[in-house]
């Protein structure tokens, strides 16, 4: 904003300046709630009681909360193919299809080369594939953003529905079970290539591997020299320019991180939860994770939490429609309120 | 059979050419809504559920209308008065959009309508070959065609236009001159709202006469794309429109002949056929890029 007329504009934000910048956040978490609250009652359910069942079941035992984390891992993982590119100030929307082709990557190479394989040589492999594949559908993106100046929030988007349809190909044809009765699917893909499970839980070690990705990340970010880079870059480009950066071949790379991380993500789904691929695989997840990434201010240690409450209000989610009959889908509302008071309140929050 | 495509073309074309007119005017103002999405979602929804009740699709219209209005009212409000990221705003509201048509959708995926049904023009019909293409359609998307003339004329010969133009390049110009510049986007950015959410009727109550869940299907974000495409300009994002509706018409007549081309790569062709286009387009020009827009499409915004 440098325009001489904004001052006129803005001189009403000095009595929420005076407000420290905590403050304002946990209000723009908390308010959703509230709002969709008021929404429910509309609809005969207690907000109150979905709340308090939320908490519960979450904490209530072992298995709850590994569901929670289960929901949780995804997103943390969708979450950082945001966060980083945002750090560097790239708006990549693209987790969506970086998973679903993650996912196909991973499922082809355990049906056609693992299959024998014991797990711990065939897991690593189909973890390299899906991250290989993510970063693959991520360099379309990239090199239209590199050679083409195209604006990547718009290619990335368009790209996600591109992805859908590659995989929907794949599941009606060279990937489909043949044993399926035409049902649109893989065939499974071998035992062995499960991710381990801990006991008691459903809950996988993909989680551990997005804690250990999400830490990285930000180990990247803020303690190396690279990370430094990333951060000038996105806070001001033209420093970085004058600083003699390559800034294009940064764009590049960052991109295609993003989108390994995203085809982890995708393989994560297959050997930890589905064990086969679906064309629905991994829906809304891309989306989420960069709601999640909004909601962290883009901090990798943040994204765990905001992450772990939309693993919540997932698992709420089913909750709700199971017991009052409205659609799971009615959380992504709550979702979207809670974002929405996030960008509301950005500029108002020092960062 | 091009005939048949070229009829589809505008056919299944002009829902995107009315979204993608809305962004032209919003993005003439320096505001890029992605949220046009989730405008078109709620309009279809909004137009088709009004038309279940009253029986009349031109209630179902103007409702569908208002319904995408509302939507960009929130896109407004963050982005104009909150400051908040264009492009981060616009992507909630499409997701806003999914949810909110998925959960008030859910009983009317079984209905069904009249709706609007081709019209054919007394005499220009009859034209060979041209008629069967341009004057056999429903009443809206004559009306859309005559749109484009008028915001044309809007955007580029009355003062109206300039206000608008000036809100996107030249801020301090129309302060100057006494006049809010954040009004003329606000009122810019419902106009295109407006517009978006009677493209997503077009297609509940005139093309598809059904509502099933994400029907929009990221039209919104093609009409997006289309208006970098079309350099801000009407009649270029009208034809780009019809491009992108040329090639699903394409996936149709395929299909009818019967021809061994997988189904899924037919889907993929109008997505890949924009960012080709896109691609194209921006590799001659630059400069035309209204200025406050510029600096989103660069990150800054």
């Amino acid at each position: 904003m440098s325009q001489p007329t904004s001052i006129a504009f803005e001189s009403k934000s000095t009595f929420l300046q005076r407000h420290s910048s905590w403050m304002i956040q946990t209000a723009a978490i908390i308010a959703p709630f509230i709002l969709f609250g008021i929404f429910l009652t509309f609809y005969e359910v207690n907000p109150i009681e979905l709340y308090s069942s939320m908490v519960a079941t979450t904490f209530g035992d072992l298995y709850g909360f590994g569901e929670v984390l289960l929901k949780a891992t995804p997103f943390i993982l969708t979450g950082l193919a945001a966060a980083l590119p945002a750090k560097a100030g790239l708006v990549n929307v693209g987790g969506e299809g970086q998973l679903a082709i993650g996912a196909l990557f991973a499922t082809w190479f355990a049906i056609f080369y693992l299959d024998q394989m014991p797990a711990l040589i065939g897991i690593p492999i189909m973890l390299l594939a899906g991250a290989l594949g993510g970063a693959a559908w991520a360099s379309v993106v990239a090199v239209l953003k590199v050679k083409g100046k195209l604006n990547e929030t718009i290619t990335s988007v368009l790209l996600n529905y591109v992805a859908v349809f590659i995989v929907g190909f794949f599941v009606h044809g060279m990937l489909k079970d043949p044993n399926s009765f035409n049902w649109p699917f893989s065939p499974e893909i071998s035992y062995s290539l499960r991710l381990p499970v801990i006991n008691g839980t459903r809950l996988h070690i993909g989680f551990v591997i997005a804690i250990v990705l999400a830490v990285a990340v930000w180990f990247i970010l803020s303690k190396t020299r690279l990370g430094y880079r990333i951060r000038v870059l996105g806070s001001n480009r033209l420093a970085a320019e004058r600083a003699g950066m390559n800034i294009n071949r940064m764009y590049f790379w960052v991109l295609l991180a993003a989108g390994a991380i995203a085809g982890i993500a995708g393989m994560i789904e297959i050997a930890g939860i589905e064990g086969r691929l679906r064309a629905t695989v991994g829906t809304n997840f891309g989306y989420l994770g960069f709601l999640a990434a909004m909601m962290a201010w883009n901090n990798p240690l943040r994204l765990m939490a905001t992450a772990f409450l939309l693993g919540m209000i997932s698992v709420a989610g089913n909750k709700l429609e199971i017991f009052s009959g409205l659609p799971s889908s009615s959380v992504n509302i709550l979702m979207a309120l809670v974002l929405f008071f996030i960008l509301g309140s950005g500029k108002l929050v020092k960062r | 059979m091009i005939a048949d495509i070229l009829t589809g073309a505008i056919r299944s074309g002009t829902s995107v050419m009315l979204a993608s007119q809305g962004e032209l005017v919003s993005e003439r103002a320096g505001v890029i809504n992605l949220g046009t999405e989730g405008s078109m979602l709620c309009g279809a929804l909004g137009g088709f559920a009004v038309t279940v009740w009253s029986g009349n699709p031109w209630l179902g219209t103007v409702a569908g209308g208002l319904c995408g209005l509302l939507i960009s009212l929130i896109h407004a409000f963050l982005v104009i008065s909150c400051g908040a990221n264009q492009l981060a705003t616009g992507l909630t509201i499409m997701f806003f959009g999914m949810g909110v048509t998925a959960f008030f959708g859910k009983g009317f995926v079984s209905q069904q309508i009249v709706g609007f049904n081709p019209v054919p023009i007394p005499l220009l019909s009859d034209i060979p070959y041209l008629g069967k293409i341009l004057f056999n359609h429903d009443p809206l998307t004559y009306l859309s065609m005559l749109l484009v003339p008028m915001l044309w004329y809007l955007i580029f010969r009355t003062r109206l236009g300039i206000i608008l133009r000036a809100a996107g390049e030249r801020e301090e110009v129309l302060f100057a001159s006494g006049i809010n510049p954040r009004l003329v986007r606000y009122l810019a950015v419902l106009a295109g709202g407006f517009l978006a959410g009677i493209g997503g009727a077009q297609l509940s109550i005139a093309y598809t006469h059904s509502w099933v869940e994400n029907m929009v299907a990221g039209r919104g974000v093609v009409a997006v794309a289309l208006v970098i495409f079309a350099s801000w300009k009407p009649v270029q994002a009208m034809l780009g429109a019809y491009l992108f509706g040329a090639a699903q018409a394409l996936q149709l007549t395929v299909q009818q002949q019967g021809l061994a081309i997988s189904p899924y790569f037919l889907f993929m062709v109008p997505y890949v056929l924009t960012l080709v286009a896109l691609l194209i387009v921006e590799r001659r020009k630059q400069s035309q890029t209204p200025e406050a827009l510029g600096k989103v499409l660069a990150g800054s915004g």
